[in-house]
């Protein structure tokens, strides 16, 4: 039997040399600028004092706590909510499409000058949502930003409008391609909305849901924004979620704190990256 | 059975319009501030008692302690959103045809280390991005902020720019290559025609994210002329006595590009990045 | 010389081997039908000719040359694929054209070739158009021009008529096989439907799970196959065939005694006794059969007849019946249920041993 002639070994052949330069730029910005960074903030985080000084740290503990509400509550209300207008928006009304163009712009739109838009709006003396309450009941309205508890709620819903846009594109997408025969052939066996939705919605959507769930989660760790620009962590840093701490360690030059805070919300956040990653690499 | 028509109208406008509500309120809010008086502004109303395109003057023209690097910043804005949308577009492009299409050995593990980027918060990796441009001495430059946001746009865009590779069609690439096509050949008269509404969707994505980006350059730049408008806006807040309508312009200002560029790219966008999403 | 050699070729996927050692020239000029059913290893074959697939073990050669370590562009071959491949991004013009533009053709060289390719096929009116615009037909002849505008030493088709419907397949047969008329080009064709092998062949190449079965003009292989594969692989509708004990001059299967031919097989022995539809004539005497359907064609009648249901022989065994298919030409009174008597010319059965399958005499 003659093997030799074919398997000898070859020379790179040009497509894969190609194949491998291209990869390059990509492999290079990676290195540069995820592993060195994330091998620099591991070593800075390195000293166990770090995590003593963040046990002491009554921010820190507050911090975790409206971190996990965030996420939580937060994020399942989002969801839930993107799941029910999934549903509304495929309803074909021309008001509903018009809607729906309108809708993106939560999240199409910067979130620096709507979250201040928001700010003003709760602003105690001359914010429009007070200054409504005194003029229909003549009496003050809270003082919105003030409140921890209020604070914090605010800070939530400014990340779901800024948010939840996004998702429900996801679910429709997902609901869209439920085919339409599967409800006209429900209705015809007399299904009601809330059984067309059990049996056939659902199960259909339960992956993708899941699947959004997780990665939005992921997504609301990281969002500085709603929460710096409408409260800044006040009143007395009792607003401060785990993406801001970073920031004001780094602020009262306390890096290895940051850095530390950080690792913390390690074995939380590594176990939902990787079910994300066996849900999506392929 | 009319009855049953309008109980399923009455519905779904009890659904829509707290929707429409919910979804423009802080966007007229910040429009009436816009176009309202520096003390009507404060006064609550629902419209402004005189209507005035001012704040927009001040603005342009820079006429305003906060403002008067209003045009560089937007410039700066402009810049790096381009040149991030750019970059990104290239890395990804090239990164994702030698996946997909040249099937590159390591090609899955690349991949795989994208998506793990992808899923880093990005505010967790900005403390250490901050401390590691400081090392490299990228601060106070643009191209810190630059390639930080190439860095944590890429990922998702080279997985959209795959999903949409995988579904062309595997012979086209056999006929090219019987055809005479080298790699190069393939990638520039093939693949790429091919690719352009997807490459719109990324190229897109890449320089929203970048546009609106706060955090980032928020850590990394600090000279008031390399500012870039999010974070101008954002230093508007430290002060007490802040002229709140010139900054809500200002801001109606920054928010009208990506809004605009939104709307005009929505039919690449929307497939583009929900391609992925669902697995048809 | 000949056009495409290939020598002890084997294939496998990491440790699944595919192809075990295939050994066959083909002439120059000649036009050459891989078929067999699907997962024998055709397509594999054609592929690793054009390129496409990396040979595990042995050689091709194409005009003599070794090729093995060629990249495709370099084998001067052009392939029509099943699925067209055409650029969806391209006009009819510039698909044709294409392999002219990467290697940077001058105009004139191009457009002649594409003039010429375009007027063969006529696909003038369409030189502007888009793939999308096109019929599954035209796509087909675009395709073809194509690979004519490479002006190749070998052209081959990877299946390229499986997605057009069947009226149109019958015109593109022709029309293929006009084309190489024509340019007498030498052609390696893939396929699994062996009435285009039977149309469109100088030789055919039986294959069957990674092996040659047999190789032979398409009468050759009608005529006499050399094993029970071909026999019925080739031919439609396929050979009726069934288990018969070899007794003297004769076969005994179904309850009757089957005629074969002096010289084949031993006594005792068991073969596959195989006799085409068309071989089997009706008369007033012979083995008796019932009619079980009767579809008339138009200018023939094809029959679905019971053997050895009778139990006229006192054997009421169940494996001693089974339904056989004859053909004949024009219209026959018979209905359902009818009795026919069956004959045959002992010369025409096809005889193969039980165990190997290889052909007896």
């Amino acid at each position: 039997m003659s093997v030799a002639a074919s398997v000898r070994p070859k020379a790179l052949t040009s497509w894969e040399l190609w194949g491998r330069l291209m990869v390059v730029p990509y492999l290079v910005i990676f290195v540069v600028f995820v592993v060195y960074p994330v091998v620099y903030g591991l070593w800075l985080a390195r000293d166990p004092q770090n995590y003593v000084k963040l046990a002491e740290d009554p921010v820190f503990f507050r911090t975790a706590i409206n971190t996990f509400v965030f996420l939580v509550v937060g994020v399942n209300i989002k969801l839930a909510v993107a799941l029910g207008l999934a549903g509304f928006f495929v309803t074909s009304r021309w008001w509903i499409k018009v809607l729906s163009l309108l809708f993106i712009l939560p999240w199409a739109v910067p979130s620096i000058p709507t979250i201040l838009s928001v700010r003003f709006m709760l602003n105690p003396e001359w914010g429009v949502i007070n200054t409504t309450i005194f003029k229909l009941t003549g009496l003050d309205g809270p003082n919105w930003l003030n409140d921890p508890t209020l604070a914090l709620t605010l800070s939530i819903l400014m990340h779901i409008w800024k948010s939840l846009p996004f998702w429900t594109l996801i679910l429709i997408a997902g609901r869209l391609s439920i085919p339409t025969e599967q409800y006209e052939a429900a209705s015809v066996d007399g299904a009601t909305s809330w059984q067309k939705f059990r049996f056939i919605t659902w199960p259909s959507m339960k992956g993708l849901y899941f699947t959004s769930l997780l990665l939005s989660m992921i997504f609301t760790l990281g969002d500085f924004n709603s929460v710096y620009l409408l409260t800044g962590g006040s009143p007395a840093d009792l607003t401060h979620v785990l993406a801001t701490l970073g920031i004001r360690y780094l602020r009262l030059d306390q890096i290895e704190l940051a850095m530390a805070s950080i690792v913390v919300a390690l074995p939380f956040v590594l176990p939902l990256v990787y079910v994300m990653m066996k849900r999506l690499s392929k | 059975m009319k009855w049953k028509a309008i109980a399923t109208e009455t519905k779904l406008l009890l659904v829509g319009i707290p929707v429409f509500l919910w979804t423009m309120i802080p966007i007229y809010h910040l429009f009436l501030f816009a176009i309202s008086e520096r003390d009507s502004a404060t006064s609550g109303r629902l419209w402004p008692k005189n209507p005035t395109l001012q704040n927009f003057e001040t603005v342009f023209g820079q006429k305003h302690f906060y403002l008067t690097h209003f045009w560089q910043q937007l410039g700066n804005s402009l810049l790096i959103a381009v040149a991030v949308g750019a970059l990104t577009l290239f890395v990804a492009t090239c990164a994702a045809f030698a996946i997909s299409r040249l099937k590159v050995r390591g090609g899955r593990t690349v991949m795989n280390l994208a998506l793990f980027t992808y899923f880093i918060p990005a505010a967790f990796l900005a403390v250490p991005m901050y401390k590691t441009m400081s090392n490299y001495g990228l601060l106070n430059n643009r191209w810190s902020l630059i390639l930080a946001m190439v860095t944590i746009a890429a990922p998702y865009c080279i997985w959209v720019l795959k999903q949409a590779s995988d579904k062309l069609p595997w012979e086209l690439d056999e006929a090219a290559r019987m055809d005479g096509a080298t790699a190069l050949q393939l990638f520039r008269l093939v693949y790429l025609p091919l690719m352009v509404p997807s490459l719109v969707a990324v190229g897109t994505y890449s320089l929203l994210l970048a546009w609106n980006e706060y955090l980032y350059g928020f850590l990394l730049l600090s000279k008031e002329t390399d500012l870039t408008l999010a974070v101008a806006l954002g230093n508007f807040l430290s002060a007490d006595d802040s002229p709140w309508e010139l900054l809500m312009a200002t801001g109606f200002i920054y928010a009208l590009p990506p809004a605009a560029i939104y709307y005009a790219f929505k039919r690449y966008m929307v497939s583009g990045l929900t391609a992925g999403a669902v697995k048809s | 010389m000949a056009a495409v050699t290939f020598k002890d070729i084997h294939k496998a996927y990491g440790k699944v081997k595919v192809i075990h050692g295939i050994n066959f020239d083909i002439g120059s000029g000649e036009f050459v039908v891989l078929v067999g059913p699907s997962g024998c290893g055709k397509s594999t074959l054609l592929r690793m000719l054009a390129g496409l697939e990396e040979i595990s073990g042995g050689e091709i050669l194409i005009n003599g040359k070794v090729v093995n370590d060629l990249e495709s562009k370099d084998r001067d071959i052009a392939m029509v694929f099943q699925s067209y491949a055409l650029y969806p991004h391209m006009t009819v013009r510039e698909n044709m054209g294409f392999s002219l533009r990467l290697r940077n053709a001058d105009k004139k060289t191009t457009s002649d070739r594409v003039a010429n390719a375009s007027r063969i096929l006529n696909l003038d009116p369409l030189l502007d158009r888009f793939p999308r615009e096109l019929s599954g037909g035209q796509r087909q002849r675009v395709a073809m021009g194509r690979a004519i505008v490479r002006d190749p030493k070998v052209f081959l088709f990877d299946e390229p008529l499986s997605n057009l419907d069947a009226k149109l397949r019958v015109a593109m047969r022709a029309e293929i096989k006009a084309l190489h008329q024509r340019l007498k080009t030498t052609t390696v064709y893939v396929t699994h439907d062996q009435i285009e092998a039977m149309t469109m062949a100088d030789r055919i190449v039986v294959m069957h799970d990674g092996i040659v079965e047999q190789i032979g003009t398409p009468l050759e292989l009608f005529d006499r196959p050399g094993n029970l594969f071909v026999a019925q692989f080739i031919g439609s509708p396929s050979m009726n065939v069934f288990k018969a004990q070899v007794r003297g001059r004769q076969a005994s299967a179904l309850g009757a005694l089957w005629p074969l031919a002096p010289g084949v097989g031993h006594e005792g022995q068991t073969v596959d006794y195989g006799i085409r539809p068309t071989d089997l004539v009706l008369g007033e005497t012979g083995i008796p059969a019932k009619v079980v359907v009767v579809e008339p064609t138009g200018a023939e009648t094809e029959l679905l007849v019971q053997v050895g249901a009778l139990g006229q022989s006192g054997e009421s065994d169940q494996t001693q019946t089974q339904t056989l298919v004859v053909v004949m030409h024009g219209r026959t009174a018979a209905r359902p249920d009818d009795t026919v008597y069956l004959n045959l010319d002992a010369h025409k059965a096809h005889v193969f041993d039980g165990a190997s399958g290889a052909r007896l005499g």
